[in-house]
């Protein structure tokens, strides 16, 4: 039987697909970074907020390092809004869907993301007015941020099968569906949360260095603390990341074992990149970041090879009529860097604050 | 026709989205014009050298950031989340239009929420004229992203020129694009008063809370002076029958409308008479009292907007049930069973016509009509005869201008009649047509409707 898909909007595209999808991959960068930090920062700050109960640089640790958290979760909504519209755009009419079929749980995400939020500023605020309860805060604002992990593993998953939409629409009423809980979900949700786990490693590590004046002892620790998150999570994944590769479908790991050139270079570089990041992670900070933000890139756009992959029998977003709206596309272009410009301008002084009267 | 439908019990996914965008846009509004209020407020504090004030300002800048960073930026997302869920097709229609200015929008979103946690956190970092300049900064990101949303809000309403030749600037420069914005810059500043009235209403120094209380409402009466000559403007670039649902043709409509003014009168009349006049007596209880009046002024203001663009989602382009108005002729041949992609049957099925009855309801009707909840259709058609619901289904449009014809064939019409006609249990007078023996059309209109 022919899979049920819907029929994409009869307007034209605004603009090339390949430029949709370059934007698409390159915002998800963006967003990746804060979540990472968002998602792995959340759990280690749980850790540390049970240990120290006993731990001293735990409980320090935990005091200082989620000041940094507000922003985080900011700019992880922030900066995950124009993936999600770009997404819209190219598959709609897979996303669409996926997310309807699955209404209820992916409507639930807006309230779980509202609640993690104030999750954070509770914690956050009034760490040392909630005692011993602060550690329940935390733990469930993490808690809640891997349903929302989940739920988008298992919306993003559904959307790359069109050929289920029709069984799953039959299966039960629409919106009621909770995923699939496949092993491929789980594995690739291992995946992306080893990620965070290691990359808010990093952060942690960066961060500890700038209470070095203020707490010398607290920051070596805590450097050290950060990088072994780091490495551990790093480490894992060479085992999760092949669980996840095996348990993507024959025909699709293929393309990344030699099957096609690009795709098995990619993953290659990647692979060499995180190994290279660990290696360095003791001698310079800025090198490991360079090379694991590298990684990260490149396995979004990995990620993005496996999509196509996925869809290559039911829908090309290049077969869409395009009409570009390039006048409209400039502005955004140049109020892009206006606004990068602007965000810069406004940061220099909040860390150069020296210059005040 | 093209996606699952989905529906929510008693809500409906209009409430669903409607009860978000209320809250949502409560808060939106004072992420705008609280942007406004705070460096205004801060710099008035400067030049007064006025301790107190600032001190005020700082203390209101935390509450901002909770309110606005958090709940304003989340449930923005949940109108995405929320319209894509119950209205896919239009959704992603919109996208098409208009994917650049969501961009612009997104990179002024990012603007903002950057210089309201550097102005937020910049209190005791920056000097005042960088801190300043930051609060404008913000203001500035917060109205525009103001701009670009409002005018894709306006076009749903008003799409104007684009229907005969489409581009993102017809689109955007649609006829109620400009007053919507006044409207809504106004209603920005009112209710950066309302909130400022509820902190301040707090502050224990009674000099200041007097002082600061005054100023707030004057913002409050500033902002509900320009809405109703806005808005005049605003109701003169709508349809003609938008203007007349809203007008008496449904009454309804007309009774919310009617609430929107009467909520906002009286906001003008406690601010005045209250907060402005009498500052001193001022309490929490009563800023409370304003808010809540506030807030219901927003939501009854939403629905109507939102009821008025019926039977569209899109004016003139799209109806609710996601049908496009091209496509009317099309469907009606071919059938909406036939049409759609997610229902179980392509066909009205001999062996359970009711259950087909129901399929053409979800596909049809449900985008308005829960069963037993909000706009139920169980109540509506309650106590109607088999010719009196085939006659409404065939005249849905001529009797009530706010819902769309029905499509489908014959045997779709039919089968939807019966399923509404079994929903309610019959008076014995009438033998209830059974599936394939009926009447066509009926010759006199039964229980004839409003004109
Ligand atoms: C665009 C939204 C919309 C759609 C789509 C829609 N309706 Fe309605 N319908 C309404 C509204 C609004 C009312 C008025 C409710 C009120 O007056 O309180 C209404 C009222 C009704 C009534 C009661 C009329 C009366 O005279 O009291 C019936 C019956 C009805 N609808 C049937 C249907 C059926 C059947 C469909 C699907 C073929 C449908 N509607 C589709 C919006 C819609």
């Amino acid at each position: 039987m022919n899979p049920v898909i819907p029929a994409p909007v009869p307007i034209p595209l605004p603009a090339p697909a390949w430029l949709v999808q370059l934007l698409l991959v390159f915002t998800f960068i963006l967003h990746l970074v804060p979540m990472n930090l968002l998602v792995g920062g959340a759990v280690i700050l749980s850790i540390s907020s049970y240990l120290g109960r006993r731990h001293t640089h735990h409980r320090e640790l935990a005091r200082r390092a989620t000041r940094a958290m507000p922003p985080v979760v900011a700019f992880t909504i922030t900066l995950g809004v124009a993936p999600l519209l770009f997404l819209q755009l190219l598959y709609g009419q897979l996303f669409y869907t996926s997310s309807v079929l699955m209404a209820w749980s992916w409507l639930a995400i807006v309230l779980m993301v509202m609640l993690a939020y104030y999750g954070i500023y509770w914690f956050t605020m009034q760490q040392e007015e909630l005692g011993p309860r602060a550690f329940w805060v935390i733990l469930l604002t993490a808690l809640l941020l891997l349903y929302v992990m989940k739920t988008f593993v298992e919306n993003i998953s559904l959307m790359q099968q069109p050929q289920d939409f029709y069984a799953r629409f039959l299966a039960g009423a629409v919106g009621n569906y909770l995923g699939s809980n496949s092993p491929l979900v789980f594995a690739r949700l291992t995946h992306f949360f080893l990620a965070a786990l290691a990359v808010a490693g990093l952060g942690l590590a960066i961060l500890a260095r700038s209470w070095k004046a203020e707490a010398p002892e607290l920051a070596v620790w805590a450097h050290r603390y950060g990088l072994r998150w780091f490495q551990a999570g790093t480490g894992l994944q060479f085992l999760v990341g092949l669980w996840f590769l095996f348990s993507l479908p024959a025909e699709i790991r293929g393309i990344f074992l030699g099957g096609d050139r690009l795709a098995t270079a990619l993953l290659v570089v990647a692979v060499v990149l995180a190994v290279l990041a660990m290696a360095a992670a003791r001698k310079s900070l800025a090198a490991s970041s360079v090379a694991i933000l590298g990684t990260v890139s490149l396995m979004a756009v990995i990620r993005h090879l496996v999509r196509i992959a996925y869809l290559r029998p039911y829908f090309d977003p290049h077969t869409l009529p395009v009409e570009g709206q390039w006048t409209v596309f400039a502005i955004f272009a140049v109020l892009l860097v206006a606004g990068i410009a602007t965000v810069g301008w406004m940061l220099f002084h909040f860390f150069h604050p020296a210059r005040a009267v | 026709m093209n996606y699952p439908v989905w529906e929510p019990p008693m809500l409906g996914g209009g409430l669903v989205i409607g009860i978000i965008a209320i809250l949502h846009v409560f808060v939106s509004h004072f992420a705008v014009g609280g942007g406004l209020f705070l460096p205004i407020t801060e710099r008035k504090a400067y030049r007064e050298k006025n301790a107190a004030l600032l001190d005020y300002v700082k203390s209101h800048s935390k509450f901002f950031v909770l309110v606005v960073l958090v709940f304003g930026a989340v449930s923005g997302v949940g109108i995405w989340w929320s319209i894509g869920l119950v209205n896919p097709e239009a959704t992603a229609t919109l996208i098409h239009v208009f994917v650049w200015g969501w961009a612009i929008e997104w990179v002024f979103f990012i603007v903002e929420i950057a210089a309201a946690f550097i102005y937020y956190y910049g209190w005791d970092r920056l000097d005042p004229k960088t801190h300043l300049m930051v609060g404008w900064i913000y203001f500035a990101s917060a109205w525009l992203s103001l701009f670009v949303i409002n005018g894709i809000l306006a076009f749903m309403l008003t799409p104007g020129r684009w229907i005969e030749s489409p581009s993102f600037w017809t689109a955007f420069f649609n006829p109620s694009m400009l007053p919507s914005c006044v409207v809504r810059t106004a209603v920005s500043v009112a209710l950066a008063g309302v909130y400022g009235l509820v902190t301040a209403s707090t502050l224990r120094d009674i000099a200041l809370r007097t002082e600061v209380v005054r100023y707030a409402a004057k913002w409050v009466l500033v902002g509900t002076l320009i809405i109703p000559l806005a808005g005049v403007w605003y109701i003169s670039t709508l349809p003609p029958m938008a203007r007349e649902i809203s007008m008496g043709a449904a009454p309804a409509v007309t009774i919310f409308a009617g609430l929107s003014i009467f909520f906002s009168a009286l906001v003008v009349t406690f601010t005045y008479f209250g907060p402005y006049q009498h500052p001193r007596y001022f309490n929490l209880t009563f800023a409370f009292v304003i808010a809540v009046l506030a807030l219901s002024t927003t939501g009854v203001t939403e629905w109507v907007r939102e009821a008025v663009r019926k039977p569209y989602i899109i004016y003139n382009y799209m109806y609710a049930n996601t049908l496009r108005v091209a496509d009317l002729s099309r469907v009606r041949q071919q059938g909406v069973l036939e049409s759609a992609r997610f229902v179980r049957h392509h066909q009205v099925d001999p062996l359970k016509p009711l259950e087909s009855g129901r399929e053409v309801f979800r596909v049809q009707c449900a985008s308005c009509h829960t069963v037993d909840g909000y706009n139920s259709i169980r109540f509506a058609v309650k106590g109607w005869s088999s010719d009196m619901i085939e006659y409404q289904l065939l005249h849905l449009n001529e009797l009530k201008g706010f819902m769309p014809p029905f499509v489908g064939t014959d045997a779709e019409r039919q089968a939807l009649r019966d399923w509404l006609l079994s929903l309610n249990p019959q008076p014995a007078p009438r033998e209830p047509g059974s599936p394939g023996v009926q009447a066509e059309t009926p010759a006199a209109s039964p229980g004839a409707s409003k004109p």
